[in-house]
């Protein structure tokens, strides 16, 4: 009887962050969250923690003092996700991994939506062609950087494609079709209606 | 060679596509055909197959589960055409389907609720059976295969790509995510450096920063340009004070941030060197003689790859590219 009143108890009790993330569909099950020892490594060769006020080790240490006020942190829009900390810690954790879990949790709230909305041309595109591209909000400062040439590459594409002997690089209708029933069946409609709504209400 | 500890195959690929190689650098692909072509590989493309997901996945666009329910649509093209062996171009796209193939594997609940959204929707031919797909063994990168096949490449040489200075660039995606698959080491990635060997071009053993990130970082390019280019720096002054003719990639995120940003990088840091950025397929074909224009598609880099040639004394005719205008 003590026993299930207990398990009851324990069941009513909110999990805490580490533990939400090692519970996440993107945590690989054999995550090390919970064996860091804080020893740096990951922020010894982190390219945002060099250069912003990102600090990989940091983030962990909060998430294990359970502060969740990470989740609506700028700084976690830092990390590059280059997975390079995750390659080097001695006890298997990944701070990319936990920056991803991190970000979705922030997507659950608008505060995370709003960090993302500037690239949903990807997602229109991706429902349109099943492909990704670069997204439409930033053609701008690329056409700058990467000049006349490039411009001249995106319309001329499709004849440089045929030059080299490659076939269209798009689907074909029928594969088109399955793949946006395939992302209205999964949710993922209505998960890029929902950051758009944020947008729309700015 | 070291010992080979996954499936490496040569027959039964379908070769997958890559949506950055489809619009920016389309001559990856050309080569890389090129290239399995003289090496007596045996894959498909097929065009049913959608992009992996992977630049929206890391702008944090797609979650999880449309990114794995994607992947296991794409698996069952490929196991319907008795070519499950999926051979990417790109070390984003790589990463992403084994990511996704353990997510099938592993996680019952996960593979449920793609199931279930599956049958209910009249998608039942997607359905994922667990192992349809070995994450190790039936996901492998071009690279792979390259380095696998590397003793046949001498026999195909048309040209001498000797005294080059070439430094390589391994991917993030390709080495580090599941470094337990990467040949040849991951914190001091060699892969690409072993097969130019073999074309008696051998790699700067090392450079300051060679294992270190592009700065390309998903987002970042986009929203945190600074940061990114700042991160860039770090290995592109390596670069200049190695004073290489080439810097060899096998991903083309990193390609379009050395090669696209080159000149801005140049403006942000006053230092100038020439070099030219080139994936490890498109060196390789062009050692087996394949034309500039029409395999390795240069005239898509913004980065004029003319003065390597001009310094290999590789005939091409300048014709063959009409992208790159002259100021006036």
């Amino acid at each position: 009887m003590t026993k299930l009143n207990r398990r009851e108890m324990a069941e009513k009790t909110e999990k805490d962050l580490a533990h939400k993330v090692l519970d996440d569909i993107k945590a690989p099950k054999d995550l090390g969250l919970l064996r860091c020892v804080q020893c740096g490594l990951c922020t010894s060769v982190c390219p945002a923690s060099r250069h912003s006020e990102y600090d990989a080790r940091e983030i962990i240490k909060r998430v294990l003092d359970n502060d969740e006020t990470i989740i609506e942190d700028e700084v976690i829009w830092n990390c590059f996700y280059c997975y390079t900390c995750h390659s080097v810690c001695p006890v298997g954790n990944s701070v990319c991994h936990v920056n991803q879990i991190l970000r979705e949790m922030a997507i659950q709230k608008d505060v995370g939506k709003k960090q993302i909305e500037s690239f949903m041309s990807f997602a229109d595109s991706y429902l349109e062609e099943g492909l990704g591209v670069i997204p439409q909000e930033y053609q701008g400062q690329l056409k700058i950087d990467y000049g006349k040439h490039w411009e001249n590459l995106q319309e001329n594409l499709q004849e440089v494609r045929e030059d080299l002997g490659l076939d269209s690089m798009y689907l074909l209708p029928e594969a088109k079709e399955t793949v946006d029933k395939t992302l209205e069946a999964i949710g993922f409609k209505k998960r890029v209606q929902e950051i758009k709504d944020v947008r729309n209400r700015k | 060679m070291e010992e080979i500890k996954k499936f490496i195959p040569t027959e039964k690929i379908t070769l997958f596509r890559s949506c950055l190689v489809s619009a920016e650098y389309p001559g990856v692909e050309a080569s890389t055909k090129y290239v399995f072509d003289k090496l007596g590989v045996e894959y498909v493309i097929d065009r049913n197959q959608s992009c992996c997901t992977g630049l929206g996945h890391y702008y944090d666009i797609f979650d999880e589960l449309s990114t794995t329910a994607l992947a296991a649509r794409n698996f069952s093209y490929a196991i319907k055409n008795n070519h499950k062996q999926y051979v990417p171009m790109c070390a984003t796209c790589y990463a992403i389907l084994k990511t996704s193939a353990k997510n099938l594997n592993e996680k019952e609940d996960v593979r449920e609720k793609i199931n279930k959204a599956f049958r209910e929707n009249g998608l039942e031919e997607f359905q994922y059976t667990k192992g349809d797909i070995d994450p190790t063994n039936d996901i492998t990168h071009v690279v792979d295969v390259l380095y696998y096949l590397k003793d046949k490449i001498p026999e195909h040489k048309q040209r001498d790509i000797s005294g080059l200075n070439i430094a390589t660039h391994h991917g993030c995606h390709y080495c580090k995510v599941h470094y337990d698959d990467t040949l040849c080491g991951y914190r001091n990635p060699e892969v690409i450096d072993k097969i130019c060997e073999v074309m008696d071009s051998p790699a700067l053993k090392w450079y300051d920063q060679k294992p270190r990130h592009c700065g390309g970082g998903f987002r970042q390019r986009y929203a945190n340009r600074d940061l990114s280019l700042d991160a860039t720096v770090d290995k592109f002054l390596s670069l200049h004070r190695e004073k290489i003719d080439v810097l060899l990639v096998m991903c083309p995120n990193c390609q379009v941030q050395f090669d696209r940003y080159q000149y801005v990088l140049e403006e942000k840091t006053g230092d100038k060197h020439y070099y030219a950025v080139l994936n490890i397929a498109q060196l390789v074909a062009l050692y087996m003689g394949a034309d500039s224009y029409k395999v390795l598609g240069i005239q898509t880099h913004t980065v004029n790859l003319e003065p390597l040639l001009d310094k290999l004394a590789i005939e091409y005719n300048p014709k063959g590219d009409t992208l790159h205008v002259t100021e006036e």
